[in-house]
Formats: structure tokens, C-alpha cells, sequence
């Protein structure tokens, strides 16, 4: 037993499973325990199934012969439709649950994921389409983990069972059953696998016309004004009218599976109900005059007939949830596998401290980042000191965000060394670390709320005349008098008429009031008009003193009050005179 | 489907009645097949096993009922098929119906606050919401009208056994086809609605957390957001159990009415005899009839099922058809002076602003005509952007505006902006061809029109360069353009339309100075505007000549 256990493991060891099966089976391990219960469910369903068809059966044949009808029987026959009905309550409860804390707990865990890649997340889609993936395709893997899973037990052993109980019976009966059914199987798989490849195409169809509509809605405006609205609500037409088309090709294919399938369990249940008709009338062309099977068994076979081929026509209308659930899992593997920054694993032997790092906020010493064969950062070695506040630009994809990524906290796979204060970075408590710091990316980041909600985000509210000075030093108040609601204006989505400059403006304000030491910011300036820029750079200057900064920037935009200027390139950092 | 009338679903099943007939009837004759073909085998096993028994097996005519029940198969699998083939052709015209109503709301939309909805939502809207209503023939109407024809059809078998039976089928019937799926629906409609409306809040949470994530990391402060969408993922996880729950309870409950229908099918056919202690059949009541009913009493508890499910099916629908109504817009929103030409515009105590924030420019007259130039000038925050956005009637204004010293209602006025192209700040390139783009200036220009205004705006040689040239497709947003090229692809059709005035807002940002010059050289000779309006902070040779207006 144990030798066996073990080949059998060595054969699925070796059997070649695309990752997606392996993620849904992973998936549906942990719930394992709640699987088994609903397999214990479905053998009951399919005793009362056969012990339903046994009981009426000799109801009926009673009552056609002799006009009368036992009344055990009758109980019977009703009490195993109660147990069927019963356990199959049973079990859709219990696969709906297995599904639910399957889904809840993969959101969980996606969730979280993508909070811990922070910045990193980009790298895999934008927020709106990752919230898509996150909810939607989640919810995708429903029908799979609550219909076709457990579907899948039910087809192996209701078809056994009926075998089982048909032996006794009838030998014929249990051939045509034998016959017919891998037959159906063989069929299945045949069509169902074309369609199943047309369908694939037919999702990708779907999302491109989804997405033709958004490009058409987005630039609505311009289309409004340069009156040509009629000529894409015709394009719309046009591509809804070409889904339609090779929709109803894909269906056309996909249906005929699941009807060849309904011909075969129709003609075999016709085929049992005439040989059982012949058989009783002892007409039979091999067997005239003997009846092989008594009015019971006959009764017995037709009642079983349909319910054979049920679990596999049931199964073959829910092969498109797992069809449905592998190309979710595609997308939702594609963000657990963007792996975290891995811990420094590597041990470091000789702690080699320059000089100058007991001196200095911030040292990078031979600080730089490797990723998967990928330089994301040269090598760069120097120091900021406490109140120096240091403009680095480098030509695009040369690691200045990685660099600042690094300060964050969010990559921690750097090679070389950090210092913040003369202590190693990866022996700093984050948090605290975090809490000295304040970010300002190119687009300024805001919560759904009022425009004070986000100035106070996470600190202890301030006196309302820290927030006046804030407001006004960072050149805020004028346009935040002219707002009808002022502070508790709320920001949506998609900002409140305010510019990007202004934008800009409100998160100097809350980097000021956030008292952080340390200000990082990202090209703060890049989707600003010079002259705005040059007047968000000018409040910047003044508000920015004595604290550490590092600021990148782009050569356009140059930071003339710096104390310093690196630049950054492949072979690494140069100090430049500002 | 009218343009401005409100969804239905009853309006929807009309929509294309015809194509919704034919699955209609194919599922009727499946669905009746069906049943039959248990009713049929059983009895025709039943009465050959009453001819053997009493000796007449060789005058029963056991080729008819054969017949008719292979008949019933094989038209029972196509009845299904055909079914399911017309009834998915029906829906995807629905779709295309629907989806053409959402761009139809969308457009009749007022400019100025037509992103009040955020991208997020529309999808929402588009793909869920038309999901759950396209569904709805599908899985609460047909189910419905088979399990009623179902009933029927049984019923004609019950007359014809017994008349008192009708009385028990009746109850059973109305417990199945309305009371089940009513109290299914009552009990998880509250979920379905706070579901639907959770799904929602949910996702814009999701965007908020994630939008601010790193400022809400340094903070300290993430866990509370992400607890909190947490707290909004269980609601919505209890939601989904409560009508998973009603589903299942009324699928039971289905059990229990079929179970207790059989039940006083025998109690009402039957008659204990206290003699022989055993149920006999009533006088008159043929045991081979009793075995077909039960048989199709059975098939009827199979189509009567899924029932429990559509009123919960039709709750979503509902949720969804009203979210999708609440696009809908008022008919003949948007105003159109036909106008034969723009040769003169004057704007007094004009002012642009924002709905939303009120924002906008200082008001300010002025008045321009054929051959005028005028610069928009000032410091930033003082309104150039929507001042020019509310000449172009994408944005509200007060104040008087006069065209051809006529009054004119500039805003959203289809006939005003026929004879104006506007750039704006950050301007719209489609996902579609280069070429594709470009004519939507002008529909009829050709390669030779589109490869001089490429050239005009400097583009030609990066156009060039690519290895598709004019069919290039431009990936989503423009997204593979930098920026400027994006406002000179722009730019390049808004020339294709040579209409008379033009509006341009900072249209050399991020632009060197030889590509300048080359834009204000066409702009000053081949592709000229009668008049023009340019916001910009630098000095062009465009500029030169200009009029300013300072803000």
C-alpha cells in the first residue's frame, strides 16, 4: 500500500500540470477538509438516488399489475427524495463555503501583497486594473470552486454507483451504460476541447471591445467637439455586430458538445426504455418468448436511466467555469509571483564603516541593486548631511526612483550598504524611519476625502493656526479662500478643478505639517508648465529649509538652490557644481 | 430600443421580439419533450408489462410508442441546442443594443462634466451591470415559462386520470412557479442590493488606499485603510452568504412541495381496504397512467429548480438596470445654432469656471475678427486654461457671448463648434491607427494631406521612422507618445479641419526651439486660421504679432 502510495505520488510528480491547474489545486487543498465532507454528501446522494429509483420502482410495478401499491414502499420512495433533497442542501452549502473562504481568503492575501510591493505594483498593471483583478477575477473562480470541483467527485461516483446497483439487474442495462458512457466522455473532450480554444480567443475579443468603448468614452470631449460622436457610436455598432458573429461561432461549437452529449444520454435512455419494452412483451429478436427482466427491474433501469447521464451533461454545461477560472488565475498568479523584496540574506562579514558615514544623515556606500540579471542602481557611494539638501537627476531608467524606492523601505534586495545616522539601514526600525519621512511623487498621492482629511493624514491634528501657516507659506490659501467649501472640499478622483500646480502645492502643506525631517521627492515638477514649475520650486525653496532633501529632477527643471548636485549614470553618481 | 427612453426589462424582451420568439418556442418544445419522454417511456414500459401479464404481449403495438419516444429524444436534444444557440444570438444583440444606449447617454452628456464619473464606475457599469440584465431572459424568464408549460402540460394528464387531482397540483403549483421564488427573492434582495452597492464602495476604496499608499506606508497608517477594506470585504462576504442561503433553503423547499405533492397524488388516488390491509388504486384509475404521471411529476421538479434562483436574478437585474438609468440623460440636452460661417466673436464680462470648484478667470471683454490674433497671458492659477476651454464650449461660462454680433450660446453648441478646433492642455489621442487619429479632423483627407500636416508639425520623420508609417496603432492613451508628441498629433488634425478659429493652450510645452519655429511657420503660411487664441507662457514667433491679454 505504502509502495504504491508512493509510485503514484512519483506519477504526479512527473506529470507536466500548466501552473494555473496547480494554483486552483493548491487553492482547493485548503479547504480539503470541507471537500471531503461534500464528498460524503454526494455518496449519500447517490445512495438515496438508487434506493429512490429501487422503491418506486416496485410502487409502480404493483400498481400496474395488481392495482395496488405498498405502502412501505411509497414511504420509501419519498423519504430517499427527502434524504436526496437533503443532501444535496448539504452539500451546495458546503461548497459554497469551501469557495467562499477559498475566494475571501486569496483577496486577503492579494490585498496585502500588493500593499507590502508598494511602489513595485506598477510594475504589474495600474490600480484601476488591478482592483478588476482583485475583485472580479477573484469572484471568477466561483464557479469553478462551488460547481465544477465537487462536479467533478459527483461524475465518477454517480455513474459507479448506478453500475453497481445495475449488475444485479440486468447485464444488457449495464453494457449499454458501459458502452455509451465513455463514449460520451470521448466526445465531450473532442468538441469541448475546440471550443475551449475559441473561447480563449473569445475572452480576449470581449476585453478589446470593452476597452474600445473606454478609448471612445475618455476622449468623449474631443469627439463631441470635432463633431464625429455618430462615426464611433458606428464603430461600436460595427465591432458589437463582429463580436455577435464570432460569439455565436464559438457558441455554435461550444453548444454542440453539450448537445452531442444530451443525444447520446437521450438515445441511450431511449434505447434502455425500448429493449426494456421488448423485453417485457418477450419479443426480443435473441430472446422471444422470455422476458428478461421483471416490470420491477425494468421500472428500476428506467428511473436510473436519466440520472447516469445527468452529473456528466451538468458537467459539461460547467466546463466553462474552469475555463473561466484558468484565465483568472493567469492574472491573479501574475501578482502573487511579482516576488517582495527579499531580505538581505547574505551575512555581513566585515562591517566596514567609512569616516564619514558617523558624520552624515544619509551614507550609501557601494549601495546598489541588482535585480534578476537587471542593474536598476550603479553602484554610488557619498553622503548627505543633516540640512543639506542634494538635486540628483540622471537620464530616465538610470535608478534615481530606485534610489529613492531603497529610502522608502519598500526594496530591501540592495547590495552595498545604507546608513541613516551612522546605523545600518536594515537595522532600523522602519516604522520610525518612515515616520521622519515625507514624499512627494510626480503626481501628489490623495485618499477619497475632504482636502483637510488628506492635509492631516495619519498625524495628530494640529492647531488650526499651523494649518493657516502651512497654507500659507506653501501659497495655498488664496484658492482655498476661493473654494466655495475651503478645507472640506472634497477631492475626488479626478481632482476638483484644482491645477497641477495647486495639487503640488497641497502636498508641500502636508509635507510641512507632517514635521518630517527627511523630504523625498520624485520629479515633483514634471507635469507642470515652466512657469509654474519655476513658482512651485520657489515655495519649495522657502519651505524647505533646514530640512535633509533629495530631489530629483529632471535637467529642465534644475534646482538652483541646491547644496548639491549629483547625477546620476549606468557607471554611477558625479557631483556636479550647481 | 428609442435613443432616450428609459431601460425596462420588459422593454428589453421587446426589443427584438421576434428574435426572441424562436428560442422561446425551441425551449418550449425541449423543455415539453422532456418531460414527455419520462412520462411516455414509463408508461409504455408500464403497459408492456401489463400485456405480458394478462397475455395479450402479441396484439400490443409496441412500434408506435417506441417510436415516439426516440422521437422525443432526438427533439428533445435539438430542441435544447437550438435553444441555447438563438437564445445567445438574442442576448448579444441585446448587448450591442445596450452598449450603444450607455455611448448614446454618454454623449448626450453635458461636456463639462462628462468625467464626473470615474473610469472605475463606467467599467462597472459597462461590464457587471450589463451582465446581470442581459441575463435576465435567460435565467428568470425562460426558466419560468417552462416550469409553467411543464405544469400545464401535467395538468392536461391529471385531468384526464382523475379531476380531483387538479385541486392538490394547483396549490403545488403556485407554491413552485410563485410563492418559492417570491420568498427567495424577498429573503436575499436586501443582500443583493447592499451587495451590489458594497461592490461599488469597495472598489473606490481600493483605488483610494492604493493611491496614497506610500504617503499612508510613511504614516504609519495603512493598516487602518486595509482594515477597513477588510471590514467592507466581509459585509460584502455575509451579503453573499445570505443569498447563497435563500437559494439553497428554497431549493429544499422545493423538494419538500414535490415531495408532498406526490405524497396526496397517492392519497387521493388510492383506498385502504381494512380487509386485505394494502392501498388500492380508485375505481377507474389505470395503473400504467398513475406510473406516467409520477414519472412526469419528476421530470416537473427538475425544471422547477433553478426557479428559487431567478428572483433572486431578478433583483441583480433590477439593481443593475437602475444603476444604468441613472446614466440616462434628458433628450436634446445639448444646444446647435447652425451657423454658415465665423467671421467675427465678441465676449463680454466673460468668465469660465469649473461646476464643481467654482474656479475659473477673472471676467473680461473682448472682441476679435477674421485676421485677428489674440494671446492669452498671466501668471498660473489665474484661469488662462479655462477661459480657453470655455470659448471652445467645453466648459461652463457667464457673460455675454456674441457670434457674427448675434447673441450666442457658446457652451456645449454643436453649430459654434463646427467652425473652431481647440487644443487642449493635455490633449485625447485614440487607440487606433495614426492615420485613423488624423482623420478624424477630416474624414476625407488623403495620405498626401496627412504626410503635409505631419510634416507641418515637425512629426513626418518620426512617422517615418515607423515601420507601419500611417498604420501604425497607437497603443492606449497615447501612452507610447511623449508628450509633445502627443499635442502635435493632435495638433496635426485639428489642421486637417481648417476651421476658422483656433484655440491653443500651451502648445510648445516640452517642445525644442527648431520644432517651434517650424510649428509657427506652418501656422503662419500653409495651414493659417483666420483667428487664433493662444495660451502660452513663452515667447513664440506665433506671439509676435499678437494682441495681449493679460489676466
Amino acid at each position: 500500500m505504502a509502495g504504491s502510495n508512493e509510485v503514484s505520488r512519483a506519477k504526479k510528480a512527473t506529470r507536466v500540470k500548466p501552473p494555473e491547474a496547480m494554483f486552483l489545486g493548491d487553492l482547493a487543498n485548503q479547504q480539503a477538509k470541507r471537500y471531503r465532507l461534500a464528498q460524503g454528501f454526494g455518496a449519500l446522494f447517490a445512495v438515496a438516488l438508487v434506493l429512490q429509483a429501487w422503491a418506486f420502482a416496485n410502487v409502480f410495478s404493483d400498481m400496474v399489475l395488481s392495482q395496488e401499491f405498498s405502502i412501505f414502499f411509497l414511504m420509501l420512495a419519498l423519504f430517499a427524495l427527502l434524504l436526496r433533497a437533503l443532501a444535496n442542501y448539504g452539500r451546495e452549502r458546503v461548497c459554497a463555503s469551501a469557495s467562499r473562504h477559498i475566494r475571501y481568503g486569496l483577496r486577503h492575501k492579494l490585498i496585502s501583497h500588493l500593499t507590502q510591493l508598494g511602489p513595485a505594483r506598477l510594475r504589474i498593471e495600474e490600480d484601476a486594473a488591478l482592483s478588476t483583478r482583485v475583485y472580479e477575477q477573484v469572484d471568477a473562480l466561483d464557479d469553478y470552486y462551488s460547481r465544477y470541483k465537487p462536479q467533478v467527485f459527483m461524475v465518477t461516483l454517480i455513474p459507479c454507483v448506478i453500475l453497481l446497483s445495475v449488475i444485479p439487474v440486468s447485464w444488457v442495462a449495464f453494457w449499454v451504460f458501459m458502452i455509451t458512457a465513455p463514449l460520451v466522455i470521448v466526445f465531450m473532450i473532442f468538441v469541448g476541447h475546440k471550443a475551449a480554444q475559441a473561447n480563449r480567443r473569445q475572452f480576449n475579443v470581449l476585453a478589446m471591445l470593452s476597452n474600445q468603448f473606454m478609448d471612445l468614452s475618455q476622449g468623449l470631449a474631443e469627439l463631441k467637439r470635432l463633431d464625429r460622436t455618430g462615426e464611433a457610436r458606428e464603430r461600436l455598432s460595427y465591432s458589437a455586430q463582429v463580436y455577435q458573429k464570432t460569439t455565436m461561432g464559438v457558441l455554435l461549437l461550444a453548444f454542440l458538445s453539450t448537445a452531442t452529449l444530451e443525444l447520446f444520454a437521450s438515445l441511450a435512455i431511449a434505447m434502455i426504455a425500448l429493449y426494456l419494452g421488448l423485453g417485457l412483451l418477450e419479443i426480443l429478436p435473441w430472446q422471444v418468448g422470455v422476458a428478461p427482466v421483471t416490470l420491477t427491474q425494468a421500472m428500476f433501469l428506467l428511473l436510473l436511466a436519466p440520472e447516469f447521464y445527468l452529473p456528466l451533461r451538468q458537467l459539461g454545461n460547467d466546463y466553462h467555469a474552469k475555463q473561466k477560472a484558468e484565465a483568472a488565475a493567469t492574472d491573479l498568479m501574475s501578482i502573487l509571483n511579482t516576488p517582495l523584496s527579499v531580505q538581505k540574506a547574505q551575512v555581513v562579514t566585515t562591517e566596514y564603516t567609512p569616516s564619514s558615514v558617523q558624520l552624515s544623515y544619509l551614507s550609501f556606500y557601494q549601495l546598489a541593486w541588482h535585480e534578476t540579471g537587471r542593474q536598476r542602481l550603479a553602484p554610488i557611494t557619498a553622503d548627505i548631511q543633516q540640512g543639506e539638501r542634494v538635486w540628483l537627476s540622471g537620464v530616465s531608467g538610470v535608478g534615481k526612483s530606485s534610489l529613492l524606492h531603497l529610502l522608502l523601505g519598500f526594496e530591501e534586495g540592495y547590495q552595498g550598504q545604507l546608513f541613516v545616522k551612522g546605523k545600518p539601514f536594515d537595522q532600523l526600525d522602519l516604522s520610525i524611519w518612515r515616520s521622519k519621512l515625507a514624499w512627494l511623487p510626480q503626481t501628489p498621492e490623495w485618499v477619497n476625502g475632504s482636502i483637510r482629511r488628506n492635509l492631516l493624514l495619519g498625524i495628530t491634528p494640529p492647531s488650526d493656526s499651523a494649518i493657516q501657516a502651512a497654507l500659507r507659506d506653501s501659497q495655498c490659501e488664496a484658492f482655498i479662500k476661493a473654494l466655495p467649501k475651503g478645507l472640506d472640499t472634497p477631492l475626488t478622483e479626478l481632482g476638483s478643478g484644482l491645477s497641477g500646480g495647486q495639487m503640488q502645492r497641497l502636498s508641500i502643506a502636508r509635507a510641512m505639517l507632517s514635521k518630517a525631517e527627511v523630504w523625498l521627492l520624485d520629479e515633483p515638477c514634471s507635469g507642470l508648465d515652466t512657469e509654474t514649475a519655476d513658482a512651485v520650486l520657489e515655495t519649495l525653496e522657502k519651505v524647505s529649509q533646514g530640512k535633509t532633501l533629495l530631489m530629483v529632477s529632471h535637467d529642465t527643471h534644475p534646482i538652483h538652490w541646491a547644496d548639491k548636485h549629483w547625477v546620476l549614470e549606468h557607471g554611477g553618481l558625479h557631483e556636479q557644481v550647481v | 430600443m428609442n435613443k432616450s427612453s428609459k431601460l425596462s426589462l420588459r422593454g428589453l424582451l421587446l426589443a427584438n421580439p421576434w428574435g426572441f420568439i424562436i428560442p422561446v418556442l425551441t425551449g418550449v418544445a425541449a423543455s415539453v419533450a422532456g418531460v414527455a419522454l419520462l412520462g411516455v417511456s414509463g408508461w409504455f414500459i408500464s403497459a408492456a408489462g401489463l400485456a405480458t401479464a394478462m397475455g395479450s404481449a402479441l396484439v400490443f403495438n409496441y412500434l408506435t410508442p417506441g417510436a415516439i419516444v426516440r422521437g422525443l429524444a432526438i427533439l428533445r436534444t435539438a430542441g435544447r441546442y437550438g435553444e441555447q444557440v438563438t437564445a445567445h444570438n438574442h442576448l448579444l444583440g441585446l448587448l450591442r443594443i445596450l452598449r450603444l444606449w450607455v455611448w448614446d447617454q454618454r454623449v448626450a452628456k453635458q461636456t463639462a462634466s462628462v468625467h464626473t464619473q470615474s473610469r472605475g464606475d463606467l467599467l462597472q457599469r459597462l461590464v457587471s451591470d450589463l451582465d446581470q440584465i442581459i441575463r435576465w431572459p435567460l435565467v428568470v424568464f425562460l426558466p419560468w415559462l417552462y416550469a409553467l408549460l411543464g405544469y400545464l402540460g401535467v395538468s392536461l394528464l391529471v385531468y384526464c386520470i382523475s379531476p380531483s387531482l387538479l385541486w392538490p397540483l394547483a396549490v403545488c403549483a403556485i407554491w413552485h412557479l410563485v410563492l418559492l421564488p417570491y420568498l427567495c427573492g424577498r429573503m436575499a434582495s436586501h443582500a443583493v442590493h447592499v451587495g451590489q452597492i458594497l461592490g461599488v464602495h469597495r472598489r473606490s476604496r481600493f483605488v483610494s488606499l492604493f493611491s496614497a499608499l506610500v504617503t499612508l506606508t510613511i504614516r504609519g497608517h495603512w493598516q487602518d485603510y486595509a482594515a477597513r477594506l477588510e471590514q467592507l470585504d466581509e459585509r460584502q462576504r455575509r451579503m453573499e452568504f445570505a443569498i447563497q442561503q435563500a437559494v439553497s433553503l428554497g431549493r429544499l423547499l422545493g423538494y419538500l412541495v414535490t415531495i408532498v405533492l406526490l405524497a396526496s397524488v397517492f392519497w387521493l388516488l388510492g383506498d385502504f381496504s381494512l380487509q386485505s390491509g394494502v392501498w388500492h388504486l380508485k375505481q377507474g384509475v389505470q395503473g400504467t397512467w398513475v406510473v406516467g404521471l409520477i414519472l412526469a411529476l419528476l421530470a416537473v421538479n427538475e425544471l422547477v429548480l433553478p426557479l428559487v434562483q431567478s428572483f433572486v436574478a431578478q433583483g441583480q437585474s433590477q439593481v443593475g438596470l437602475r444603476r444604468l438609468n441613472q446614466l440616462q440623460q434628458p433628450a436634446s440636452a445639448r444646444v446647435s445654432h447652425a451657423m454658415a460661417s465665423l467671421t467675427q466673436l465678441s465676449l463680454t464680462e466673460w468668465r469660465g469656471f469649473h461646476i464643481e470648484s467654482g474656479l475659473g478667470n477673472q471676467p473680461i471683454d473682448f472682441q476679435m475678427q477674421s485676421g485677428d490674433r489674440l494671446w492669452l497671458r498671466g501668471a498660473s492659477g489665474t484661469g488662462k486654461s479655462t477661459l480657453l476651454a470655455s470659448i471652445a464650449g467645453d466648459c461652463m461660462a457667464s457673460g455675454k457671448a456674441y457670434v457674427n454680433q448675434q447673441a450666442c450660446e457658446l457652451y456645449d453648441n454643436t453649430g459654434f463648434q463646427q467652425h473652431i478646433s481647440y487644443l487642449p492642455q493635455s490633449p485625447y489621442v485614440f487607440q487606433q491607427s495614426i492615420a485613423a487619429n488624423l482623420r478624424l479632423g477630416n474624414p476625407q483627407a488623403s495620405d498626401e494631406d496627412m504626410w503635409a500636416v505631419l510634416d507641418a508639425v515637425a512629426l513626418s520623420d518620426w512617422v517615418r521612422g515607423l515601420e507601419n508609417g500611417l498604420g501604425t496603432l497607437l497603443s492606449s492613451q497615447g501612452r507610447d507618445l511623449s508628450g509633445g508628441q502627443r499635442k502635435r498629433l493632435v495638433l496635426a488634425r485639428l489642421l486637417l479641419r481648417s476651421a476658422p478659429l483656433l484655440l491653443l493652450d500651451e502648445p510648445f510645452d516640452g517642445l525644442d526651439k527648431a520644432t517651434i519655429e517650424r510649428i509657427c511657420h506652418a501656422l503662419d503660411n500653409d495651414y493659417k486660421p483666420e483667428m487664433l487664441i493662444l495660451v502660452s507662457h513663452i515667447d513664440s514667433p506665433l506671439s509676435a504679432g499678437a494682441r495681449v491679454i493679460e489676466l
